[in-house]
């Protein structure tokens, strides 16, 4: 069962230098051609600064960084039991190639809840993301479900 | 340049242009691996899975996000949008056929902006939900009144 104790916690800030190879992999993966995403001059054309990070990009730098999963050893929850409930974005100003980011993660909340399938902690987690001129970029909130 | 699209042409109860994908394919989900930085190896090797009771390797919730993503900035330009969330509700395997649709729900002014909801969905080939979700896009308006 998750630790309620850490609701509020904030966790050092990380920083993550956006690669432009990476804003491209992601979009090849998951099959998207849109070119604002991999061709600068289409890009600049649609008004953008650069290819520009496609709108799921920002749970990248978080993964890479684990730092979910540091949150998840901290609160004890049991990785064979975990699911991604919800993933939230809100975006504030582009990402871009060569963006310094420096995120910042709280413990929003940990709640219990009665299912069909039995109790469940819903772990809600926030990043904040700021570029290297201290713009606030974009808001990650993410819900992981453990099973009990 | 993209067609650009206004805020006055968009009715509550349209239909966003539906996306269909191809197949997901074992080989997209350790691309996503290494795109997203997911090892999870429930999305890449079989014998997790079946140990873990769900029979095979299942695709990352994000993957299908990704997909809604792709279908909402297909109509509307990314820089345009300002919130996108979903809930993951079912899982995906590899050989599934993913359609993403939506519907706009509101149109609203937030400060100066005005700014369109709709709410989208991504089911399987079955018509089972994968994900389910809205976003909120601001849009530019036909000059001014």
């Amino acid at each position: 069962m998750a630790d309620k104790s850490a609701i509020g916690k904030e966790y050092p800030p990380f920083t993550w230098e956006v690669e432009r190879g990476k804003v491209r992999e992601l979009v090849q993966a998951i099959g998207d051609d849109n070119p604002v995403y991999v061709n600068r001059e289409v890009a600049i054309q649609e008004g953008y600064a650069d290819v520009v990070a496609s709108p799921t990009f920002g749970t990248v730098p978080v993964m890479w960084k684990e730092v979910g999963k540091k949150i998840l050893e901290d609160l004890n929850v049991d990785y064979a039991r975990i699911l991604h409930g919800e993933e939230r974005y809100e975006y504030y100003e582009e990402i871009y190639p060569g963006d310094i980011l420096t995120g910042r993660t709280k413990i929003i909340s940990v709640k219990t809840k009665s299912g069909k399938a039995g109790d469940m902690d819903m772990i809600t987690r926030e990043t904040l993301y700021a570029n290297q001129r201290n713009e606030l970029v974009l808001k990650v909130t993410t819900v992981t479900v453990e099973r009990k | 340049m993209a067609k650009e699209i206004y805020f006055d042409d968009i009715n509550i109860g349209d239909a966003m242009p539906a996306l269909v994908k191809d197949p997901v394919v074992k080989v997209q989900l350790v691309k996503y691996a290494g795109a997203s930085g997911d090892f999870n190896l429930l999305h890449t090797d079989p014998e997790i899975g079946k140990a873990v009771g769900i029979g095979g390797i299942i695709a990352h919730g994000m993957l299908i996000m990704g997909f809604v993503g792709q279908a909402i900035t297909d109509w509307i330009p990314k820089k345009y949008l300002r919130k996108f969330g979903v809930r993951f509700v079912g899982m995906t395997r590899p050989g599934d056929v993913v359609k993403v649709t939506g519907t706009v729900t509101d149109k609203k002014e937030a400060g100066s902006d005005k700014v369109i909801v709709c709410d989208v969905t991504a089911k399987n080939q079955q018509g089972a939900v994968l994900v389910s979700g809205s976003f909120e896009a601001a849009l530019p308006t036909r000059g001014l009144y």
